[in-house]
């Protein structure tokens, strides 16, 4: 075997050594036998002629002896992709189109592959990732809710499901000291064992046990290799190190090693991937039979051999447990998602789409190749049916015009890599910032195989048919002189037409998914977002509890602050507020409305917020009742709220709210009670979301706790740069300790808030572009065709009096019937396909009759201005030429 | 048997079978050639009694293996065969 194997490569690789070779063994042999003759004596002559004789036909036994090499499949293609070659050569304009058109298609779906490997198909940098799930709150209010923490801690000890169940909640801090500047780091307060739930270890120190989480041990932290490296030199000694964090002394106990990927949260998110820096204990204070305040998430890794499903049974009878021991935990379940859903869930639907189109363009695209092939073969039809007189097989012949189709996939393939490499960087800069794992996108050896795949694949597809069809040429009749007219079989031309038909009906269904998303995109963009976005500057602070120790110097200081910003230069009103629209605020409370009773199984609730007299002037939300809040609205003046229209109507309808009274208090006394002093317009909770939920604002001088982290809005005439810098200093002149965070303009926020639709719809439409391109191509291809062989026939009509428009008639009439089969097709196979849109698309039907109506009528048009070129040929035909050539 | 150059080997097949079996002597070279690449016989180059450069073929050990084991089904066959001659 081996032998063989070594004796084939000998033989292809040294072809040249061995036909010497044989040469000159045959040679031996031939003079020998002469010389045997010769001393038999014949005379030189007759000697050689009975040598000849007696060994048989020279050329044909080197050919055996070539054969018995066994290299006869390599040669033979080398031999065919020599041919190919030349014949791509021959008709480079051909050849250009084909591959071209080939390229960007298989480049597409590597770029869209790339997205989908590096997303949707390698695991979790996790130790088996698998393993690990997440452990939410739900409701019929609330889908997706973060855990109390006594409840995690009842989880923790009743559980049986799991190795290591830990839980996690948002906690960014501010880093000073040293001669550099403050900043403010992404944080999270983790509990014992959050690291061994994901498999990693610490390189230098040690998690935090269980002891750290007792309240009192919590000034401890574990750094991440970043912050360690770019902070504090990497220093080997950095372990019991005390750091300042927050104006307080945190010991350093732990370094985490580089590439820790945060494992994507929901409340206050952060998307998987982001940078975290600190990691601080979750110290559990409180009182533990409240159950109320839901702010910690789960995460947990599961025993070996436990499904999911069964940690969630065992959670779900855990849970309905501690519903009979805390009515407050009455009415929630636990759900139990694994990580990996979590993080890609989201976007899998619109990869997976994405996927489809890319693939309905390289089909697209396979039509159109076969359909040049076909022109193509129809005028190489004189030199296929030589081969086949001269004795070439069927076989031999698809094989070598297979060999052609691979050739020109396998170049358009290395082509359409090189073009999915700039891609995909395009394609993550578009990406919206939450992406999951958008940074792990590149061009991968995943990728390299499956353009490889593709590529021999696309060439087999659009390569097949054609050389079949070219195998089926009558040797007789493609040698006739005259065969040029009889070429034009049905067969072939209706083969033909199918392929159009089927290019323009792909188009069609790609633009219409193109047309449904940018109405999907401008429904978004349209909405009124209930404020607006122009010329408003944001920023966040975050102030040290430890240094701001109680509501009245927190309110003084965002008092004093937004005074001084809204007398700098420029600036119309400055004001702060617990949050910014669309940023993922999600603090929700139950509330006693005065003189109501909530349905039974119901609460009252609303999101709640706090704000400064000037937050809703400078985001413009519209006043519709009542009044703003005051600088009157001091802590010792009577206290009161400010709700949005969507409360006024959910909890007073036909009521004016204003003056009505609310509180948090179960017994409340008079001093807890709060008025309604003004309605504002509601701003949706997401920009896609239907309705906004209820919500009310506290003045930030009268909150019933501190918000020590504020958002800052401050609405400039213009944008001027300068504005940041100016703010910056304002702050430094308060409290030079402080750090100002994500400085970034409102429209910013607004823009990256559509990210994902206008990403999918700038792909979408890119595809889409490049189908109805395609398509077009392949109908101006078939027209002319048909064109140039009906030439004689419109000479001799317009000879017998057709007139120029007759003839275009004719034609256009012709292509009218393909692409109206097409465009038909089209759009019920759009319907039917569009129904997996729907969960990517906002308040658009999946069979919005204007997007059909309007791609139906724009994918006719544009076919029908392909054929015109070639119906204007049609015109110039000349009848003498056409009737010459006959 | 010593190494032998293809005209030595067809002379000797035409002489060992009495002229029997007047094969052109062509074919013999594709034969030998798909017999070295099985591994059954081995070449190389020597020179020839007159001092010209020749190719040399030999029987490897695999080759003489298999030698014996076509032989024996052949005898197995020709037995066969005579057998169902004479019963005829």
């Amino acid at each position: 075997m081996l032998n063989d194997l070594l004796y084939r490569l000998r033989a292809l690789f040294r072809r040249s050594t061995l036909e010497t070779e044989l040469n000159e063994e045959l040679r031996f042999h031939f003079d020998h036998e002469v010389e045997k003759y010769r001393k038999q004596g014949m005379t030189d002559q007759e000697a050689k002629r009975r040598a000849r004789l007696a060994f048989g036909g020279q050329e044909q036994v080197k050919e055996d002896c070539r054969e018995a090499r066994g290299t006869g499949f390599i040669e033979t293609s080398l031999q065919d992709l020599r041919y190919a070659l030349r014949q791509l050569w021959s008709n480079p304009s051909f050849a250009i189109v084909i591959i071209l058109t080939l390229a960007l298609s298989i480049g597409a779906n590597s770029a869209i592959f790339s997205v989908i490997s590096s997303v949707l198909l390698k695991s979790l940098p996790y130790p088996q990732p698998e393993r690990i799930v997440r452990v939410f709150l739900t409701n019929s209010i609330y889908p997706k809710f973060p855990l109390n923490p006594f409840d995690f801690i009842d989880y923790r000890t009743r559980s049986k499901s799991f190795d290591f169940l830990a839980a996690y909640t948002r906690g960014d801090m501010q880093l000073s000291g040293g001669s550099a500047e403050p900043v403010s780091l992404h944080g999270f307060q983790i509990t014992s064992g959050f690291f061994r739930v994901l498999g990693l270890h610490p390189q230098l120190g040690g998690e935090f046990d269980e002891k750290a989480e007792t309240p009192g041990n919590g000034l401890q932290i574990i750094l991440s290799d970043r912050i360690w490296r770019s902070r504090f030199d990497a220093a080997p000694d950095i372990i019991g190190r005390k750091i300042t964090l927050n104006a307080q002394p945190f010991t350093v106990v732990g370094v985490m090693p580089a590439g820790v990927e945060h494992p994507g949260n929901e409340y206050h998110s952060l998307a998987y991937g982001d940078d975290i820096d600190l990691w601080s204990p979750f110290t559990f204070e409180g009182d533990p039979s409240r159950r109320g305040s839901h702010y910690i998430e789960g995460i947990g890794r599961l025993k070996d051999g436990i499904t999911p499903e069964r940690a969630q049974s065992e959670m779900n009878s855990v849970m309905a447990q501690l519903g009979r021991e805390h009515p407050e935990d009455s009415h929630w379940q636990v759900m139990v998602i694994p990580l990996y859903r979590e993080v890609v869930g989201a976007s899998q639907r619109m990869l997976l789409v994405l996927l489809g189109a890319v693939g309905m363009v390289l089909l697209i695209a396979c039509a159109n190749a076969a359909n040049l092939l076909l022109a193509r073969a129809a005028t190489r039809q004189r030199e296929i049916a030589v081969r086949l007189a001269l004795g070439a097989s069927r076989s031999r012949l698809i094989r070598q015009l297979l060999t052609e189709s691979l050739l020109i996939a396998f170049v358009g393939g290395a082509l359409g890599l090189g073009m999915a490499a700039g891609g995909v960087k395009a394609l993550v800069s578009l990406l919206p910032a939450d992406f999951p794992r958008s940074r792990e996108i590149h061009v991968s050896a995943p990728v390299f195989a499956f353009t490889f795949l593709v590529s021999a694949a696309t060439g087999i597809v659009f390569g097949l048919v054609p050389a079949i069809q070219a195998s089926r040429t009558d040797p007789r009749r493609g040698l006739h002189e005259g065969g040029r007219t009889s070429t034009a079989t049905g067969r072939l031309s209706r083969l033909r037409n199918a392929l159009v038909v089927s290019e323009v009906s792909l188009a069609c269904v790609l633009l219409i998914g193109a047309g449904l998303m940018l109405r999907s995109l401008l429904n978004l963009v349209h909405l009124d977002p209930g404020f607006r976005e122009k010329h408003v500057l944001t920023a966040t602070l975050s102030l040290p509890r430890a240094e701001y120790k109680n509501e009245g110097v927190v309110g003084r200081f965002y008092n004093t602050l937004t005074t001084n910003l809204a007398a700098l230069p420029g600036v119309e009103s400055a004001g702060a507020g617990s949050d910014l629209p669309w940023t993922g605020y999600d603090e929700n409370t139950s509330l006693n409305i005065e003189g109501k009773q909530p349905p039974p199984h119901d609460e009252f609730h609303a999101r709640y917020h706090a704000a400064t007299p000037d937050y809703f002037r400078a985001l413009s939300i519209p006043l519709l009742h009542g009044r703003f809040f005051t600088a009157g609205d001091k802590s010792d003046a009577p206290t009161v709220i400010i709700i949005n229209r969507a409360m006024a109507e959910k909890y007073w309808p036909n009521e004016d709210a204003v003056g009505k009274r609310v509180t948090w208090d179960d017994h409340p006394k008079e001093k807890d009670w709060f008025t309604v002093v003004g309605v504002v317009g509601d701003v949706k909770d997401k920009p896609n979301s239907p309705t906004a939920e209820p919500a009310f604002w506290w003045p930030d001088l009268q909150q019933p706790f501190s918000f020590v982290d504020m958002s800052l809005v401050i609405r400039s005439a213009s944008n001027p740069e300068s504005l940041a810098d100016a703010v910056r200093n304002e702050v430094r002149r308060l409290d030079p300790a402080l750090a100002v965070a994500d400085v970034q303009w409102m429209d910013e926020i607004v823009y990256g808030s559509v990210a994902t639709p206008r990403f999918a719809f700038v792909l979408v439409g890119l595809f889409a572009g490049l189908a109805i391109l395609l398509a077009a191509i392949g109908t101006y291809g078939v027209i002319s065709y048909s064109v140039s062989q009906r030439t004689p026939e419109f000479g001799l009509r317009m000879a017998l009096g057709a007139q120029r428009l007759d003839v275009i008639r004719l034609v256009l009439m012709q292509a009218a019937r393909l692409v109206l089969t097409g465009t038909a097709l089209g759009l019920v196979l759009a319907l039917t396909l569009a129904r997996v849109l729907k969960n990517l698309i906002y308040d658009v039907s999946p069979a919005d009759p204007l997007t059909f109506a309007s791609v139906g009528l724009m994918v006719i048009a544009i076919a029908v201005l392909a054929c015109y070129l070639p119906a204007r040929k049609a015109t110039k035909a000349d009848p003498m030429i056409a009737l010459r050539a006959e | 048997m010593a190494p032998q150059h293809g005209w030595a080997i067809s002379e000797r097949v035409q002489q060992v079978s009495s002229d029997v079996l007047k094969i052109q002597q062509g074919s013999l070279y594709p034969a030998l050639h798909r017999l070295e690449r099985r591994g059954w016989i081995k070449a190389k180059w020597g020179l020839s009694e007159n001092n010209r450069r020749a190719k040399y073929y030999e029987l490897t050990r695999a080759g003489q293996k298999q030698l014996e084991v076509e032989t024996e089904s052949w005898r197995r066959l020709t037995t066969a065969v005579a057998q169902i001659l004479e019963s005829v």
